[in-house]
């Protein structure tokens, strides 16, 4: 047992049980974890990454929608404040579902804290908050049990397809339109966000500009147009407020489309 | 060819922006919450920010606006969009997207 000793220290009081329960919830979404972790594999290979970059880069940063949006910016050695800031706007829907979820996890010690928080993507989050959305206790071994259940198994679907792709990645020719794959990877994430008008409009502006500013330097082309997107959503949110959401747990709701998750 | 000083550098940078993200509030104490205004923001960021990536990356080619009928790219795309939409299916987009890309490279 003292192998695990360092493990314990990272992580809360699990019930078993409810850690079964949430590698239940979770397993009939590893085929869709692993497409996704396929394709980012394949294309952090095809985009030039040497294979052990590509590990480093899947072992480490651990979030897809953001590895596959700066893949065509590291190809093109686009300034790396460029790079980090997209991955952030990519990965800004993550701090709602920080705010949504904290409830269960701000009485662990901070390292616990902040592996969760590492560990909480967009499905355990939706499973999590579904699980618990009538649940008034704060933070004890059911709901841990069950978020580690479910954070294990898209961990190791996630990691075990990423490192699949990243050995097959070499071997398919590039005309096959494999890149096309990461696109399309991307396209899954974003169109549940996109069922409101402000997002709607949001994304529209953003579309236009983002490919009219496409040759400014240094990306900033990207930038703006979601900046402007961004301004768009919330002006037209504004016109009929009483439409839209709101308050962490509603608006996190709403980002991962919840109801359509399995 | 890109350096690797460079790929470590920018990985490093994206798991911290990673841990900053999924963590923040977190390891923020209690009595701090998202302010309103914020939190409209940072709803309609993640899906525009996703929009301009696959809009710079399927509409445009070599830093130039590529929007007509010979981008197999941009009709794949908007056919796994349809059935993705319809369907919340991921494969089947996948496999979508992929076969209408192929049957347009290869019929012209």
């Amino acid at each position: 047992m003292h192998r695990l000793a360092i493990f314990r220290g990272l992580l809360p009081p699990i019930d078993r049980p409810a850690y079964s329960e949430g590698v239940r919830a979770m397993a009939p979404l590893t085929i869709a974890i692993a497409v996704w972790g396929l394709v980012t594999g394949v294309a952090m290979v095809n985009s030039g990454l040497s294979i052990p970059m590509a590990l480093l880069m899947t072992f480490t940063v651990f979030a897809g929608s953001a590895q596959l949006a700066v893949l065509p910016l590291l190809a093109t050695s686009a300034p790396l404040p460029v790079v980090w800031v997209t991955a952030l706007l990519v990965n800004l829907r993550f701090v709602i579902f920080a705010a949504a979820s904290r409830k269960a996890f701000v009485m662990l010690p901070w390292q616990q804290r902040m592996l969760a928080g590492y560990l909480n993507g967009d499905l355990g989050f939706a499973l999590f908050s579904r699980r618990f959305a009538d649940d008034p206790e704060r933070g004890h071994p059911i709901q841990w049990g069950y978020f580690y259940g479910g954070a294990v198994v898209n961990w190791v679907a996630w990691m075990g397809s990423s490192v699949v792709g990243i050995f097959l990645g070499g071997l398919a020719p590039t005309d096959w339109g494999l890149e096309l794959g990461a696109y399309l990877a991307l396209l899954a994430v974003l169109i549940p966000m996109v069922h409101r008008l402000p997002v709607v409009a949001g994304v529209l502006v953003t579309g236009v500009i983002s490919v009219t500013t496409v040759n400014f330097p240094l990306r900033l082309g990207l930038l703006l147009a979601v900046l402007a997107g961004v301004a768009v959503a919330v002006g037209v949110e504004n016109l009929r407020p009483s439409g839209t959401p709101h308050g962490v747990a509603a608006v996190a709701a709403d980002i991962t489309d919840e109801g359509e998750v399995v | 060819m890109v350096s690797t000083a460079y790929l470590i550098a920018a990985t490093v940078g994206l798991t911290l922006v990673t841990i900053a993200t999924r963590s923040s509030f977190f390891m923020l104490p209690a009595r701090i919450e998202l302010p309103a205004g914020v939190e409209r923001a940072l709803r309609y960021a993640p899906a525009c920010a996703l929009t301009a990536i696959i809009a710079q990356g399927v509409l445009a080619r070599e830093q130039q606006p590529y929007v007509n009928v010979h981008n197999y790219e941009m009709w794949a795309i908007l056919a796994a969009a349809v059935v993705f939409a319809k369907t919340r299916n991921m494969v089947a987009m996948m496999v979508v997207g992929m076969a209408v890309f192929t049957a347009l490279r290869l019929a012209f």
